[in-house]
């Protein structure tokens, strides 16, 4: 019955959609899914995969593969702030071709440095245009953190000059819906760790708008993804954890689903990497893995249209989907539970500094687990 | 006359100065910074193994690599697999492959007037990005490489997905690239065997020649390599001579006073890094070819970083038939990091050129940090009197097009650059 109403309820938003103009009127999304040679049954296994990770029932898939079909009449901005460009290449990455003809061809994929034709003077026209033609219209994506205050001058971009911080600014003012893509936009990200030189920091710090965060670094292509056929889907804000990040991506932790789970229940532990456990696919607790205090999708989703994830390679979460993890979640390749911070709280314990930003669940979940790895302690562990 | 450069994975500015309707000078500038390695200091060492592939989203594994081989040169005896040494250098190989991909496909053939063909960049370099995964985890910013080797431990059946996906590319570039196969075209010794087939390499290749453009592009004929591997070779190239001993001692960086990114040069020349460089130092028979015709132009650097692809999927297949899954991944290091008090630094080639890190530690905590990017080394900001590599490169055009052109074959990335 509800998900009748639901039914009912995206199906009129994507009619209402339909009546929209299309950014190319000479192009539909269906046909080019054709002229570049997948079957209709390929773009709806994709449709499927999608709905699935949007968790809907399978029987939204019909409505999913039209949300994906109406992408085109959706503008969409993407702005570069400080950052890597790792995530726009988890994009240029997105699972099957199909969606890749879907992100670049068929969106209007209005302004996006790196993959743009347009350049110098004729980009910052772009934008500008783009801003002025779909004034409260276009999707907002910004990856990177953004210098700011006093420090913005670390980023200006464009011909005139502007701070980077400027540019997002006035771009989230008239945005129908704004994502942050990566940690970085999310949080600050890597350069926002200590002592954050460029005082860097998260979009959601310089605009009075509601900004979604879709964490990660990268966030999977999936995720991107998601977050764009979510909004043209429901066309509202998506549930929202504490963090402002969607519940459908990031509402559990890696370590709920993680596959080496049943091996950290059974207590077993890769003492170091290299060793018997290693090769056994042992839990990868004791040489770092964040996962139990890491809320995102990956062992589920995977990278790299779904070939693996860092888990299942051998290295554990780093927690990249976590506000200030640099910070936060380091050393690297120790158990948080057995470690000092390096962080503003003057290297208080991990369950002390937990406590002190507030965040319950991490202490709760770090005690147990300290708790869970004594017990379950079979050789000594490495030295600190 | 100021133009903005784009799609070089950020932004650069160039402000051309003209003299009799000819490039006299071109100012380089970029205008954001991150400051990593300032982030670095202070952090335990093998945090960094996490922070630098975040320097750069398009080479993050070789920021990875050079991390991993920095901090292992400050142990004495450190013990590394051959296997290790292997899986490391097929996923750099892999990053390099893709790479060159997405810049022919997005940023040169565009710059030709062909329409920009998404698909065909996207498509290998996915290929050559779950490549990486297999072993890394994740492309970009795998972690998987940590001091006394890797972290995978791959199977047979691993291997057999890695020969496809590398198959696979293999095919693409033989029915795209360069329509012939694969095996015959890396014993190709001249140009016009080249020219000779059909495929969007020759094609761009052909337009150069057809629009005069032969001679674009000419630098000072100088070229360095300093990341070795079992397939290139360390050394530097002058016009043909090239000598093997060098050192890094003589590598230096200095502060500019208008831009966030610094100047890099050896004895205190600007030199040219990237593909043209590594296939000169390599003496490769097809670039140096091509090299004796048309000089350090834009003929030799695109001929030369497209070619890359092959030799490196070609050489990759070579590693993994003799790879040895018996051996261990990993030999964990006989001293704990906290206890070392060092410095080291490491080289790696990089898909646009020599990368360089060197770090200094103290008990276990990173107390300098310092990256030196390829971009760095192509793009230095040089004065009028001693002017960059591709400042040199763009002096006489005509236009701000053609330099547009001709600064784009250096393959440059402000990303790394504003590390
Ligand atoms: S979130 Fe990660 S991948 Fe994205 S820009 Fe930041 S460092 Fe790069
Ligand atoms: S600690 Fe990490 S490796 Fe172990 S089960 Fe949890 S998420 Fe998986």
């Amino acid at each position: 019955m509800e998900n009748k109403a639901l039914f009912e309820k995206l199906s009129s938003r994507l009619d209402e959609l339909s009546n929209l103009p299309k950014l190319d009127d000479n192009k539909s999304i269906s046909s080019l899914i054709e002229e570049k040679g997948f079957s209709r049954r390929e773009f709806m296994g994709w449709a499927g995969a999608m709905t699935s990770m949007l968790m809907l029932p399978a029987s939204f898939t019909p409505l999913v593969a039209k949300a994906a079909e109406m992408a085109d009449r959706l503008p969409l901005v993407w702005l570069h702030m400080a950052e890597c460009t790792g995530c726009s290449e988890s994009l240029l990455r997105t699972a099957t071709p199909s969606i890749d003809s879907l992100i670049f061809d068929y969106i209007s994929l209005e302004y996006h440095e790196t993959i743009m034709s347009a350049a110098g003077w004729q980009a910052e026209h772009n934008l500008e245009s783009a801003m002025k033609k779909y004034k409260g219209k276009y999707i907002l994506m910004v990856e990177g953190g953004i210098p700011h205050g006093e420090s913005d001058f670390y980023l200006t971009i464009g011909a005139h000059g502007k701070t980077g911080e400027k540019i997002a600014r006035d771009a989230s003012e008239n945005a129908a819906a704004i994502f942050a893509i990566g940690t970085c936009s999310s949080f600050g990200g890597v350069q926002a760790a200590y002592p954050n030189p460029t005082n860097a920091t998260a979009l959601s710090n310089i605009t009075d708008k509601p900004v979604i965060n879709v964490p990660g670094c990268p966030p999977s292509e999936s995720n991107i993804v998601g977050t764009l056929l979510h909004f043209i889907l429901y066309g509202t804000l998506p549930a929202l954890d504490a963090y402002n990040r969607p519940k459908w991506a990031y509402g559990l932790r890696i370590h709920d689903a993680c596959e080496r789970r049943g091996r950290f229940d059974a207590g077993e532990f890769v003492q170091q990497f290299g060793d018997e456990g290693a090769k056994d696919g042992y839990c990868l607790y004791k040489v770092g893995c964040k996962g139990p205090y890491t809320f995102n999708n990956c062992s589920k989703q995977r990278f790299n249209q779904g070939t693996s994830w860092p888990v299942q390679a051998g290295h554990g979460c780093m927690g990249c989907s976590e506000p200030d993890f640099w910070d936060k979640m380091g050393i690297v390749h120790e158990p948080l539970g057995n470690r000092l911070y390096h962080t503003v709280f003057g290297g208080l314990g991990s369950d002390a500094t937990a406590d002190k930003i507030g965040v319950g669940i991490l202490t709760v979940t770090a005690v147990g687990i300290a708790a869970h790895a004594a017990i379950s302690l079979v050789k000594k562990p490495k030295e600190w | 006359m100021i133009k903005l450069i784009e799609k070089i994975e950020g932004e650069a500015k160039l402000n051309f100065n003209f003299k009799d309707e000819k490039i006299e000078f071109v100012d380089i500038e970029f205008m954001s910074t991150r400051n990593i390695e300032n982030i670095l200091k202070g952090k335990p060492a093998f945090d960094a193994l996490v922070i630098n592939p975040r320097v750069c989203g398009i080479c993050g594994h070789a920021h990875l690599i050079a991390t991993v081989k920095a901090l292992e040169s400050c142990y004495e005896n450190l013990q590394i697999s051959n296997k290790a040494k292997s899986l490391r250098e097929l996923t750099l190989n892999f990053e390099l492959i893709q790479n060159h991909f997405k810049w022919f496909y997005l940023t040169m053939m565009p710059l030709f007037g062909h329409k920009q063909e998404v698909l065909k960049a996207t498509y290998p370099s996915q290929l050559m990005g779950k490549a990486i995964a297999l072993f890394g985890g994740q492309y970009p910013h795998t972690s998987y490489a940590v001091v006394g080797g890797v972290v995978c431990d791959i199977t047979e059946m691993d291997i057999i997905k890695l020969q496809h996906y590398i198959d696979k590319t293999v095919q693409f570039v033989e029915e795209n690239l360069l329509k012939m196969d694969s095996k015959s075209f890396s014993t190709c010794k001249s140009v016009e065997s080249v020219l000779k087939y059909e495929g969007d390499l020759p094609d761009i290749l052909r337009q150069i020649n057809a629009e005069e453009l032969l001679e674009h592009g000419k630098s000072y004929d100088r070229f360095i390599s300093f990341g070795e591997s079992s397939y290139f070779k360390k050394g530097k190239s002058i016009k043909t001579r090239v000598n093997n001993n060098i050192s890094i001692d003589n590598v230096k960086e200095s502060e500019m006073a208008t831009s966030f990114a610094k100047n890099v040069s050896y004895k205190d020349k600007y030199y040219e890094v990237g593909p043209l460089a590594r296939a000169m130092v390599n003496k490769n028979q097809l670039i140096l070819d091509a090299h004796k015709k048309y000089g350090d132009s834009i003929f030799s650097r695109i001929i030369a970083r497209v070619c890359e692809i092959s030799q490196l999927l070609l050489h990759s297949t070579k590693l993994i038939k003799e790879l040895d899954l018996n051996e261990p991944s990993y030999i964990e290091p006989s001293i704990n990091i906290k206890q070392l008090n060092a410095s080291g630094y490491s080289a790696v080639e990089a898909a646009r050129g020599t990368l360089i890190h060197k770090v200094e530690i103290e008990n276990g905590i990173i107390k300098n940090y310092e990256i030196i990017t390829p971009t760095q080394w192509n793009l230095s900001g040089g004065t009028r009197e001693k002017m960059g590599v591709s400042q040199k490169a763009m002096i006489g055009l005509c236009d701000v097009k053609t330099a547009e052109l001709v600064f784009k074959t250096f393959d440059v990335c402000s990303v790394c650059t504003t590390h």
